[in-house]
């Protein structure tokens, strides 16, 4: 069955077989969204901004958060940054992490097939599921479309929101990349790794390659129009 | 030689304009530095980050610094291929020129060497393969994109999915 739960700013898409796995999941994805929204005032990531929580007593989720977010700026050479736009903001880890962990904790009640879209950023369990990639310029198409049994598919792009994907080396928006899809097991990772590369622009293509050895495959279009996939992107015959 | 070393310089300090790199370019063996570039020290890279020069751009402008000596032949720089680091804020890029007939046939700009991550820079540098970009509607279950906000999935073919879906 499906259920779309607005949440965390976007809406999310649950497909599982049972309404209390699927009520688990929106739990879990609120507690989330309480916990780590720069939106809500009183939330432990604005609390932790204006230092009204010290390291040492941050949540468990909270300090994992952190230093993933810290060991994927270092590992994309400071591309992902929860601190591009100045205060904290690990929304761009958060969204993924919440979903993979989700997604666990469905395998763990016995969950053998589903999948959660939050926002475009999807993990899927048991399928074969199709997975369609938007066309960056035709919001009603597709430019691909995958064949995904357990994993996780992200993308990112300039489309939605326009040339605002900061380089944070530059300091500048980010050009010559308008989409980025990453495949690979883990849908956090993958969707750091789609932002950074978006980061980037042009040279995260070469750099994408890089991560195919790690197990992440990935799909880029240009600004203008030229399209790249990786040997392993898993396109759906 | 001590002619051609200029040229080289003089190319590279070119490329490096074109790379759009914030650049000082060190070639150690020219004992002359890099000739005056005022105004591409300070400016921004117009066309991304350093490895924009992935896409070599071939537009140098003749006003390259070679000028100042003599030139070899017919054109403005000694024929061949000329490798070298620039260095910029964040690492090194390496550059490759090649000059044909006197001009600058292409410049090539690998993926920094050396940062101060350390990590981004795993020795394969492979870019991905070219694909072909069509429009297609399919039978999906799922669509991954850019959807920022709510609004933007109630546009987006999930939504229309969703309600599809029993």
């Amino acid at each position: 069955m499906r259920h779309v739960e607005q949440v965390m700013g976007t809406a999310v898409s649950i497909e599982a077989s049972s309404e209390a796995w699927i009520a688990d999941v929106v739990a879990w994805l609120h507690e989330v969204d309480a916990r780590f929204s720069t939106y809500k005032d009183d939330s432990e990531v604005n609390r932790f901004q204006r230092r009204e929580v010290d390291a040492a007593s941050l949540s468990p989720d909270m300090r994992h958060v952190l230093d993933k977010c810290a060991e994927l700026w270092k590992f994309t050479g400071g591309y992902f940054d929860a601190y591009a736009a100045g205060p904290l903001d690990p929304s761009g880890y958060v969204k993924g992490w919440s979903v993979e962990v989700a997604s666990r904790r469905l395998v763990s009640a016995g969950s053998e097939r589903h999948f959660i879209n939050a926002g475009g950023d999807i993990r899927a369990v048991g399928g074969p599921w199709r997975v369609g990639v938007r066309h960056p310029w035709e919001a009603d198409k597709l430019c691909w479309v995958l064949a995904v049994t357990d994993g996780a598919v992200a993308t990112s792009g300039v489309y939605e929101r326009g040339a605002h994907v900061w380089n944070p080396r530059l300091g500048a928006p980010a050009t010559g990349l308008r989409s980025v899809t990453v495949t690979g097991p883990d849908l956090a990772v993958a969707d750091a790794y789609a932002t950074a590369a978006l980061a980037m622009g042009e040279p995260g293509i070469a750099w994408l390659a890089t991560l195919v050895a790690d197990g992440y495959e990935s799909a880029v279009v240009t600004d203008d129009a030229r399209a790249f996939t990786s040997d392993g992107f898993p396109l759906a015959s | 030689m001590r002619r051609s070393t200029a040229a080289a310089v003089g190319t590279l300090t070119g490329a490096a304009l074109i790379v759009g790199v914030r650049l000082s370019v060190s070639v150690p063996e020219a004992p002359v530095a890099a000739p005056p570039a005022p105004a591409a020290n300070e400016q921004p890279a117009s066309n991304g980050e350093a490895g924009a020069a992935d896409k070599p751009s071939t537009k140098p402008t003749g006003k390259a610094p070679a000028e100042k000596k003599p030139a070899e032949d017919e054109g403005k720089f000694k024929n061949g291929t000329f490798k070298a680091d620039a260095k910029y804020v964040y690492g090194t890029i390496s550059l490759s020129l090649k000059v044909t007939g006197g001009k600058i046939a292409s410049v090539q700009a690998g993926y920094p060497t050396a940062n101060d991550s350390g990590t981004i820079n795993p020795p394969a540098i492979e870019a991905l393969k070219a694909a072909t970009l069509e429009a297609q509607s399919a039978d999906v279950d799922a669509v991954s994109g850019a959807t920022l906000t709510s609004e933007a999935y109630l546009k987006g073919l999930q939504a229309a999915l969703d309600k599809a879906a029993k």
